[in-house]
């Protein structure tokens, strides 16, 4: 088994540089992807914030300084508090196809240049570690449980259009699978749901 | 004449000569009473059967550290790049450590001791893991256990050697690689089951429990039936004051270097099959593939099992030779099959001939290093420039592989392996020697037994060597 760990640790450094390039651009992910609930949930800000745009609010505190310095009482940093009932973190939870088949773990999420969360890099296959592949896939073909624990993310794909997808390496262009939106994803899937928000 | 020469101030070995040793400051003392000469050593049944579980359950323990260990930390949501160091770090520190691990394995006075130590050190590791996994616990806890397992290697041979001596270590070997192998395969069942009904979580828990009966098994082998000298393969020369000169006398030791590099070759080709066979499955197969990839890990471990014992028996019945030559016959084949074979099923039939392959080497690869160290003292030394070997031949590998599946495909990708492996089967064929009943080395003798069978670059390579012991036979 000593040779898998060494094949497992050439493959991941080889990873190892393209994620800390991508460090920056998921903070910014992860604030973009907190913002759209702010509108839907029941939130509870600070005092300092109130005049605030909700979607800056997890971006001020490198500009509070600025502009929105006479809106703010005091040096306080603005801040939401969400219902952790209403968000998870994503990574490392793992993802089943709409029929419940395992498809792996989510083990990175790719943005683009303006924030848009892109897609998701599963590790698909294999057994114990040996033989998976990392594809990245839609963001827009995953959906999440409505309510309850979010153990695992539902991923608009089966096992056989996952399979045969080329392996997502860091560097070259990226092979998104699944459409971009849901038109396009509707007419080659039909048994699908029909509810892919193309944000959540 | 060698007398007409002018005298190194080194033996081969790094022994001085007699002239120059003014007192050797340091007396080995022996904790058994020597076995007198030409009477073989004999091992009680307890000792003997508490190897077996020893071996048993220390492959169980090492199985939670292998491909699970990534597993783990992405549940964990560590990201690829801290994994990635992780097991960067450890995997470095197996590498460069297996020299010091077997030259520590060398100089301890007792092998149970020692692998007892380093046991205890797998067993932190394990928990630190499963009960912190932050970057620098898992960090500190992947380099302790590299670390051990440098020491564990060697010592596994080492205890062999100690308990049953020459004449018997290659039987002794084959149960061992039995027992390594059933041990990995139930382990791999088991861990996978843990894994996915409780949690990868488990998994580490269950590697540091298994280290109890490892220890117990390791504590019933019998104190004073491990002689330290035959564990060492023979008797060391008094240190001669340079710590290079032992290296040195290793890596004059012709055998031994080309056995390293034929083995380098060996995991060279092999190391990329096995990840490249099962990401092929994942992609071939939809419903099946991880049971097919479960197939792949398990089933030649099994083969393995069945057939160590053989080669054990083989290996003094029609010498070293011919299993070396079936071990690395067997992997251009496969190669080639592997190519070229379709569907996922036969995929796995093609695997199991890893299973010859791995049951040839996981026996010949420390018989080999025993026969050419004998008399020697340097065993374990020399097993851990092999585990070096294997080790860059093994990291390489991955690498190799993977440039050649991304540029020219899959099948270049297995043929090329399957090329390197014809490499390293025909340097097997020209260069490696015999090494079945090499006497103990050190003199004379021995050099002229050893190249009574030797080609002439190797009688070429040796005369730059050492110029010595060879002129007496021109």
């Amino acid at each position: 088994m000593r040779l898998v760990q060494v094949h497992r640790l050439m493959q991941v450094v080889a990873v190892v540089g393209a994620v800390l390039v991508l460090r920056p651009f998921m903070a910014g992910a992860l604030a973009a992807n907190a913002a759209p609930c702010q509108a839907t949930v029941d939130t509870w800000r600070l005092a300092q914030s109130v005049d605030q745009p909700a979607t800056t609010a997890p971006q001020a505190p490198a500009t509070d300084a600025g502009q929105e310095a006479p809106s703010i009482t005091g040096d306080g940093t603005p801040a939401t508090v969400i219902d952790d009932r209403e968000v998870e973190g994503i990574l490392g939870k793992s993802v089943r196809s709409s029929a419940g088949e395992d498809m792996g773990k989510i083990i990175d999420v790719i943005v683009k240049r303006d924030g848009q969360v892109r897609a998701a890099v599963i590790d698909f296959g294999g057994f114990l570690g040996v033989g998976s592949r990392k594809i990245a896939v839609d963001w827009g073909a995953l959906s999440f449980p409505p309510d309850g624990a979010v153990d695992h993310v539902i991923l608009n794909l089966t096992r056989d259009q996952v399979r045969l997808a080329p392996e997502y390496r860091p560097g070259e262009p990226l092979v998104v699978l699944g459409a971009a939106n849901p038109e396009q994803i509707k007419p080659e899937n039909p048994p699908q749901p029909e509810n892919i928000p193309p944000e959540k | 004449m060698p007398s007409a020469r002018p005298l190194r101030k080194y033996g081969r070995w790094g022994r001085p000569d007699t002239e120059l040793v003014e007192t050797p400051t340091e007396v080995p003392k022996r904790t058994v009473p020597p076995v007198p000469e030409g009477q073989p050593p004999r091992p009680s049944r307890r000792s003997l059967h508490a190897l077996d579980w020893f071996v048993f359950f220390l492959a169980d323990a090492q199985m939670g550290f292998g491909p699970l260990i990534a597993v783990y930390l992405t549940s964990q949501k560590w990201t690829q790049g801290d994994i990635g160091l992780v097991l960067t770090a450890g995997s470095l520190i197996a590498l460069v450590g297996q020299m010091p691990g077997g030259a520590l394995v060398d100089a301890a006075r007792s092998e149970r001791f020692l692998s007892g130590f380093a046991l205890m050190g797998i067993a932190v590791s394990a928990v630190v893991i499963g009960v912190w996994p932050f970057f620098a616990a898992v960090l500190a806890a992947k380099v302790l256990h590299s670390a051990a397992s440098c020491v564990l290697g060697p010592a596994i041979g080492a205890i062999s050697l100690g308990l049953v001596g020459h004449e018997a270590v290659a039987e002794r070997l084959g149960r061992n690689a039995r027992f390594a192998s059933i041990g990995a395969a139930l382990a791999a069942g088991a861990m996978g089951a843990a894994g996915y009904l409780i949690s990868n979580q488990s998994v580490f828990f269950v590697t540091a429990a298994l280290c109890v009966p490892t220890l117990v098994s390791l504590w019933l082998i019998g104190a004073g039936q491990v002689d330290p000298e035959r564990a060492h393969g023979g008797k060391a020369a008094p240190h001669p004051g340079d710590p290079m000169a032992t290296f040195r006398g290793l890596l004059r030791n012709r055998p031994l270097m080309i056995f390293a590099g034929c083995v380098a070759l060996f995991h060279l080709a092999n190391a990329a099959m096995l990840p490249l066979t099962a990401s092929v499955i994942t992609m071939r197969s939809s419903e099946w593939a991880a049971a097919l990839v479960g197939a792949c890990i398990l089933a030649p471990q099994l083969l393995v099992a069945a057939l160590a014992p053989w080669v054990g028996r083989q290996a003094v019945v029609r010498g070293r030779l011919p299993l070396l030559l079936l071990g690395f016959g067997v992997l251009p084949v496969r190669g080639v099959l592997l190519a070229f074979v379709q569907s996922p099923e036969m995929l796995v039939a093609v695997q199991l001939l890893d299973g010859i392959s791995a049951a040839v080497l996981g026996v010949l690869v420390p018989l080999t290093v025993a026969d050419v160290t004998r008399g020697t003292g340097h065993f374990n030394l020399a097993q851990g420039v092999v585990g070096t070997a294997v080790g860059i031949g093994a990291s390489f590998s991955t690498t190799l592989a993977g440039y050649a599946w991304d540029y020219f495909g899959m099948v270049p990708a297995f043929l090329m392996l399957a090329a390197i492996a014809t490499v390293g089967f025909f340097t097997v064929f020209a260069r490696m020697p015999e090494t079945r009943g090499l006497p103990p080395q050190g003199n004379e003798m021995h050099r002229a037994a050893l190249f009574s069978r030797s080609s002439s670059a190797y009688r070429r390579g040796s005369d730059q060597a050492s110029g010595r012991g060879l002129n007496r036979r021109r």
